[in-house]
Order: C-alpha cells, then sequence, then structure tokens
C-alpha cells in the first residue's frame, strides 16, 4: 500500500497506470492497524493473525468486505 | 522456548538495538547455534509469515515486517536511529512494534511531494493523507515485495 496527499494524486497514480482505484483509509485507521500488527513484535508470543482474525480486525477499523477477507476468492481471477 | 521463537526474538531484537536486519550467519553468531538451523528457522519464521529471506539467499532477510532489509522510500527516525519500512502500513508499525515515537519521511507516491508523519504514544498527528490498498487481502502474499 502507498500514501498520497490527497484522493486526487491517488487518482492520478491509478490512471497512470491504467489501475482501477481501490479502497482508500485514513491515518487513524492505518495506526490501527500497525498497533494491532506490530505492538508485540519483539515478544515471544508475537505471530501474524490468522486469516479468520484478520476478518474482524479490519471490521473493527470499519474495513468490511471480500477485499479485506483473505480468503476470499473474489479476486482470484481479477487483478 | 522453542528453537524458532529463539530466533524471532534474536532477529528483532537485533534490529531494534542495532537497525540493521540480521543475516543467518549473525544469528548463528549471535545463538552460538549452528547456520543450518538457523536457515531452517528463517524457512520456518517464513511459512509463518514473520519474515522474507532474500528469493536468490536464504541466509538474508530481506523483509523481517515491520522492518526491511534493504532501504526503502518508507524512512522512520526513532531517536537518533534509522529504520527502513517495507512500506506505509510498517512506517508506522515501527514506532508501535519499538514503543517509541517517531517520525516517518516518505513521499506521495504520485506527486513526490515529501510527506513528514510524527508518531506519539497515541498515534500519529492528523494531517491530510491517503492510503491506498492496490492489492486485496486475499492476495497480499502472492507478492509481498509489490504488497
Amino acid at each position: 500500500m502507498l500514501i498520497f496527499r490527497s484522493e486526487d494524486t491517488v487518482q492520478a497514480w491509478c490512471a497512470a497506470r491504467g489501475l482501477p482505484q481501490r479502497p482508500i483509509i485514513n491515518l487513524d485507521q492505518l495506526w490501527q492497524l500497525a498497533v494491532t500488527w506490530y505492538a508485540n513484535r519483539l515478544t515471544v508470543e508475537s505471530r501474524r493473525p490468522a486469516p479468520e482474525e484478520m476478518v474482524g480486525i479490519f471490521e473493527a477499523v470499519g474495513l468490511k468486505g471480500p477485499f479485506w477477507d483473505p480468503k476470499s476468492d473474489a479476486w482470484s481471477s481479477a487483478s | 522456548m522453542d528453537f524458532d521463537t529463539t530466533v524471532k526474538l534474536c532477529i528483532f531484537q537485533t534490529i531494534a538495538d542495532t537497525t540493521r536486519v540480521p543475516t543467518a550467519d549473525d544469528v548463528a553468531s549471535i545463538l552460538g547455534a549452528s547456520r543450518q538451523d538457523v536457515v531452517q528457522a528463517l524457512h520456518n519464521l517464513h511459512r509463518k509469515r514473520l519474515l522474507v529471506p532474500e528469493p536468490d539467499d536464504p541466509a538474508r532477510i530481506r523483509m523481517a515486517p515491520p522492518f526491511s532489509g534493504i532501504e526503502t522510500p518508507f524512512v522512520v527516525r526513532i531517536g537518533e536511529k534509522t529504520h527502513f519500512a517495507n512500506c506505509v502500513w510498517d512506517a508506522l508499525g515501527i514506532p508501535a512494534a519499538l514503543h517509541a515515537d517517531g517520525v516517518v519521511e516518505t513521499a506521495d507516491a504520485q506527486t513526490g511531494e515529501p510527506m513528514r508523519i510524527e508518531v506519539r504514544e497515541r498515534g500519529p498527528l492528523p494531517q491530510p493523507c491517503a492510503i491506498h490498498f492496490a492489492v486485496p487481502a486475499a492476495r497480499w502474499w502472492e507478492d509481498i515485495v509489490y504488497t
């Protein structure tokens, strides 16, 4: 994922590459994901969340739907 | 504690202390273990998606998320130390992992405009920005370096 100053520059980036625009999140949402993923990275217990857990983590910050489901098969033939 | 966990902790503590992502030889030297055992542990940790070895060298680490083994456009300054992150998510993940204030120096991916994100205990200071996910979650690990 990449960071942009605004949605306008996201649109320009996608258009320049012929790519569809996909979900955009804000800095607060990204921080919540970063803390959930990495706050215990230097501990014995640290691990990557399981796919089933990831759906709940994304929903907790307002990100729902197949795009955020690591087990979704909706993207098997689409890019 | 199993050996994979010992290697994992050694890797991440070494990065936290030195900013440098260690090789299998470094880890073997620190732990007094064999290189072969450490390379196997790196393989196991990759399967757990806790790191990514270099494609052509299983003894070197390309990514130990949130840290990058190579320089990237996501520079994270924690005190006097400089780390590199794999993406903007990981850039915020470094101060989160180290439980420290930090500054992320990066740029708008389209315009190249420099962007500076100050991160405090409660999170990043607000500023206009948009984080775009081009790849759906189900495909992140098909090419994690691109993602």
